[in-house]
């Protein structure tokens, strides 16, 4: 994940990616570090070279664009997380929607704004946990992938794979959740995960684990599509 | 602690995780269904706002501790001898240079109950108070190696992948 955008990954803040740490600690694999440049590109923005922190300062001034240009970089970051975290495209879209509008009244709480994407997780990643509790088991997974079929051109194998996938993930506790996709989904490493979610690394090592564990033994009969 | 050298994920776990990656597309309106909020609602994001909601909401917690502590010590002056846990021993006899016992009790954190070595070889152990209830769990050998309880039974679904025992409190 690139949350910092003129670095590779949170952690880069305190040093190059992976400095001084192991390898196992360092995100498994980078994200497509092409998504954010390729979605303000995509919407025409003509502040595509502005820092975070420049666009923070302005937004804290009232400019309603340079937010706007915040939201169009981290929308799909956002919704892709709430969307595996919550298992419903409408609760993902309220969950993305309430975390950019409580990040705007906060941000003069924002003390790195050239880390805003990290802060504007953390804001997410709480969202996500409340609205755990109040949705419970109701999740729609299943449906809202369906009703790609027609959008995204895909066979019925990869649907197929894909349900599975959402399936098996649902069943994980929601920390273990967490703690997957924060690590292999959005890339961050540990020292990053525990920033964000308050929770200790040897714990998060072991909710990883354990959530991999259990996907895999989910999903140990089902061939990709 | 490690609890694996290395976490890189296998074949399976790939796949998974490409299809995880994959980009979700969000309503296109939904940026301009957040401006409008700001908009009717204009809360200037200006410094002061979010510091006087943490004063509060600081005050507010404190008084809330406050109230709780002596709740809490009214309780424990009428009821002294609760008697709501039990004292529990776990013991597990491997050659290991570590054992931690992970379960629903400590929420499976790896650092949270390690087991000492006995005057026995081999023989480790731990002392717990638990409520009374069911717990599953799975000591943890070396970090890597998951090895049930001998002296408990098997949970019927192993928990993620790990063999699991169940222990009841009572």
């Amino acid at each position: 994940m690139q949350f910092d955008r003129r670095k590779s990954s949170l952690s880069s803040v305190d040093g190059p990616p992976g400095e001084g740490r192991r390898a196992a600690d360092r995100p498994p694999s980078p994200m497509p570090t092409s998504s954010l440049s390729h979605v303000a590109r995509a919407s025409g923005l003509s502040t595509v070279s502005e820092t975070d922190a420049a666009l923070v300062t302005r937004a804290r001034d009232g400019d309603l664009g340079a937010f706007a240009t915040l939201m169009s970089r981290y929308r799909d970051t956002l919704g892709r997380y709430a969307f595996h975290m919550l298992g419903s495209r409408e609760d993902a879209e309220e969950a993305v929607q309430d975390s950019f509008v409580r990040a705007h009244r906060a941000l003069a709480d924002c003390r790195q704004p050239e880390r805003f994407g990290a802060w504007l997780f953390t804001i997410m990643v709480n969202r996500c946990r409340t609205a755990q509790r109040r949705l419970f088991h109701r999740r729609r997974h299943t449906e809202d992938l369906r009703d790609d079929v027609a959008a995204t051109g895909d066979t019925s194998a990869s649907i197929e794979w894909r349900e599975e996938i959402a399936r098996a993930l649902a069943e994980l506790r929601p920390h273990y959740r967490e703690a997957f996709l924060l690590r292999y989904v959005e890339g961050l490493d540990y020292a990053e995960m525990a920033r964000l979610t308050g929770a200790r690394e040897p714990t998060l090592r072991m909710r990883v684990k354990r959530a991999g564990d259990r996907l895999r033994l989910l999903l140990r009969d089902v061939h990709a599509g | 602690m490690r609890v694996d050298p290395d976490d890189a994920p296998d074949g399976t776990l790939e796949r998974v995780i490409a299809e995880l990656r994959r980009p979700m597309r969000l309503d296109p309106a939904l940026d301009q269904r957040v401006l409008e909020v700001l908009r009717r609602d204009p809360i200037a994001p200006g410094p002061g706002i979010d510091s006087r909601a943490r004063r509060f909401r600081a005050r507010w917690i404190a008084g809330v501790a406050t109230g709780a502590l002596a709740a809490g010590l009214l309780v424990a002056v009428l009821r002294p001898e609760p008697g709501t846990t039990r004292p529990i021993e776990l013991r597990l006899s491997a050659p290991a240079s570590q054992v931690v016992v992970v379960g629903d009790f400590n929420d499976w954190d790896p650092d949270a109950t390690p087991l000492r070595p006995g005057n026995e070889g081999g023989t480790w152990r731990v002392e717990l108070r638990l409520p009374p209830g069911r717990y599953r769990y799975t000591f943890l050998v070396d970090g890597r190696r998951w090895v049930p309880d001998p002296a408990e039974p098997r949970a019927a679904d192993d928990d993620f992948g790990a063999p699991t025992s169940v222990l009841t409190v009572s």
